[in-house]
């Protein structure tokens, strides 16, 4: 008979999710469900009648970690909208930004996932933080490999976590003779630390493959080969960048999406019927704790061809690379892959990119309320942004990002596994399941600690 | 380099009334012209993955961080915190890469001060600081810049210190005046 349990919050991403899992006598699971526990962002509503500037700028306030690509895709949904071609050097600084901020996002993600590897040869988990050796050098590396991608996003961007350089019809600055030299000699360097940091990744993925269980809460548990599998397509739309409604020719289309209700999606109500204390950071829901994702779920669930798809590196080198690696170590092997990609599309831009060029349209029409689409390939995957404006302002305002189309994807790629294992499978995708408000709490009892008021 | 000697960041979001606290702080200060060992970071909700974990605390001595913070005081009262006040789990999301880790990691190697404010509302998904949590930006700006030792004749206790001299008979300022004027 199956049991239910339940893993909340899931650990070491971005956002709040948790994972309902229905499981056999032998705790492998029938049914997963993956969901997010965010409180729903409703920016759609808010941007109605905001100005198509302001817009984006509030998109990218939704996530604490994809700021650059909701950024992108906001703008170039709004000039898809006007219609709005921008000149070729503005295009080239978005391109550098981009890439920039996906070698960023793929050395931070090595330090979420390496607590989930082994030093290739031994039994011993890697912890990213420890000062011993490898792991030592490694641990330097991630972290200049991410000031490199953070100091190029910064110079092209105009800042490194909010963007402020892009704008409706281009970039508000050139970036200067001075500048691109910096960027290149940081890219360079970048190009070398990549290739060793994707050798080193791709050794842990390769040894991770070849190993028949993984310890999780003090137990040995079964490393299925299948791990993360599933037979639902992939979706992506360049291999670096994006594609809008401006192209000739657009590699998405807004037609063939569909939205379906978490109701009609998730598993109902349940009560969780297996619980394991001694599972990490603070053990599973407790026997009794009633679930109900369809109710909980605070995201549709978006359709490509009325099929859930995958989104990110993996889809990316599918559609693109002919890659063909599955499962959970098939995507971790993708990302990695995408390092040195990263560091060659920007030297490329680098070297088409004029610095005495033109960066702003030079008309930006105010638009007549048609349908205007981005799709921007964030390091996650495919963010796909449609806007209508009118006269400047907004009147319609969708959001489809990465995570969301990863949700349903994911939750069949659960299926087989045992249920320790399925956080792994989670963050195979890199989840970013979006951020709600945060606030420092200074105690329980929340008491004023008057000798440090300023007042 | 990425961050220099001092580092400034308001964390926190604007979509969500009160906690975009920090940023609107942060739009303040880069009004002002900051001395170039010092930056100030509109860090959002991104500040533990993008800012702290990428200190190098041989360049970065100070870190100042601007947020919201519930103590338990009235909406837009300011109160100032170390890292020691900032217990592991403090931090209210359930982030697996809290806040404070990064803190514990880098409070014995740099100067850490919080400014926290207490907000007044945190609604689901409205732009916009309340009145109250507004008029406490100008003084948190007042207090970074004492903090970090930049006195354009607006910190605290410069205004202080010339309540005291007006207080005292104003005539140390209408000396000054008259001496300017003769």
């Amino acid at each position: 008979m199956s049991k239910i349990v339940e893993i909340s919050p899931t650990t070491r991403h971005e956002g709040h999710s948790k994972l309902v899992l229905k499981v056999d006598d032998a705790g492998i699971i029938e049914r997963g469900d993956w969901l997010s526990i965010t409180p729903v962002r409703g920016v759609e509503k808010l941007a109605i009648g905001k100005t198509m500037d302001q817009v984006p700028k509030i998109a990218s306030r939704v996530c604490g970690i994809c700021p650059i690509a909701h950024t992108l895709a906001g703008i170039e949904a709004m000039e898809g909208s006007i219609r709005c071609e921008i000149p070729k050097d503005a295009k080239l600084l978005r391109i550098i930004l981009q890439a920039a901020n996906r070698l960023h996002s793929i050395a931070l993600h090595n330090i979420l996932i390496l607590p989930d590897f082994y030093l290739p040869g031994t039994d011993t988990k890697i912890n990213p933080f420890s000062p011993q050796e490898p792991v030592r050098s490694v641990a330097k590396r991630i972290v200049r490999l991410r000031e490199i991608g953070q100091t190029i996003g910064e110079i092209a961007g105009g800042e490194a976590v909010h963007p402020s350089n892009p704008r409706v019809g281009g970039m508000y600055k050139a970036c200067t003779k001075q500048a691109v030299t910096k960027m290149y000699d940081l890219a360079k360097e970048g190009l070398v630390l990549a290739r060793e940091q994707m050798e080193f990744m791709l050794a842990v993925i390769n040894n991770m493959k070849k190993r028949d269980w993984v310890e999780v809460g003090g137990k040995q548990i079964p490393l299925p080969k299948t791990l993360g599998y599933h037979d639902q397509g992939y979706m992506a739309v360049h291999p670096m960048y994006g594609t809008s409604n401006l192209d000739e020719n657009p590699t998405w289309d807004p037609n063939r999406w569909t939205d379906v209700r978490p109701w009609d999606w998730y598993m109902g109500e349940g009560e969780v019927s297996l619980a394991d204390p001694s599972y990490p950071i603070g053990g599973t829901s407790p026997v009794g704790t009633k679930v109900n994702p369809q109710m909980e779920a605070c995201t549709g669930v978006p359709l490509y061809d009325g099929a859930p798809v995958e989104v990110g590196p993996r889809a990316r080198l599918v559609r693109f690379k002919n890659f063909d690696e599955k499962g959970t170590w098939g995507q971790h092997i993708a990302r990695q892959l995408e390092y040195t990609d990263c560091c060659y599309t920007i030297l490329n831009a680098l070297d088409e990119y004029n610095p005495s060029g033109k960066v702003v349209a030079d008309k930006i029409p105010q638009g007549d309320g048609s349908l205007g689409w981005a799709a921007n390939e964030a390091p996650r995957g495919t963010d796909v942004h449609l806007a209508k404006v009118k006269d400047g302002r907004v009147l319609y305002y969708e959001m489809l990002v990465p995570t969301t189309w990863n949700f349903p994807t994911c939750s069949r790629a659960l299926t087989g596994a045992p249920w320790q294992v399925a956080e792994l499978v989670v963050r195979g995708y890199d989840p970013c399941v979006s951020c709600a408000t945060h606030m420092i709490v200074i105690d329980q009892d929340r008491k004023v600690i008057a000798q440090k008021l300023i007042q | 380099m990425l961050y220099p000697e001092i580092v400034i960041t308001g964390c926190g979001n604007p979509l969500f009334a009160d906690d975009g606290f920090g940023p609107a702080v942060i739009e303040e200060l880069r009004r002002i012209d900051l001395p170039d060992n010092v930056k100030a970071i509109d860090a959002g909700l991104g500040g533990p993955h993008f800012v702290f974990t990428l200190l190098d605390p041989a360049v970065t001595r100070r870190l100042i961080i601007v947020d919201t913070v519930d103590f338990g005081g009235k909406p837009g009262q300011l109160a100032r915190f170390s890292a020691d006040d900032l217990p592991p789990g403090s931090y209210r999301d359930a982030h697996s890469w809290d806040l404070t880790e990064p803190l514990q990691r880098l409070k014995d190697k740099m100067e850490i001060t919080v400014i926290g404010c207490q907000p007044g509302r945190v609604a689901e998904f409205e732009i916009g600081l309340s009145d109250e949590v507004r008029s406490a930006v100008p003084l948190a700006v007042r207090e970074v810049l004492a903090l970090i030792g930049v006195d354009y004749g607006t910190t605290l206790e410069n205004l202080r210190k010339e309540e005291h001299q007006r207080a005292a008979g104003g005539e140390a300022r209408g000396g000054h005046w008259c001496g300017e004027e003769g």
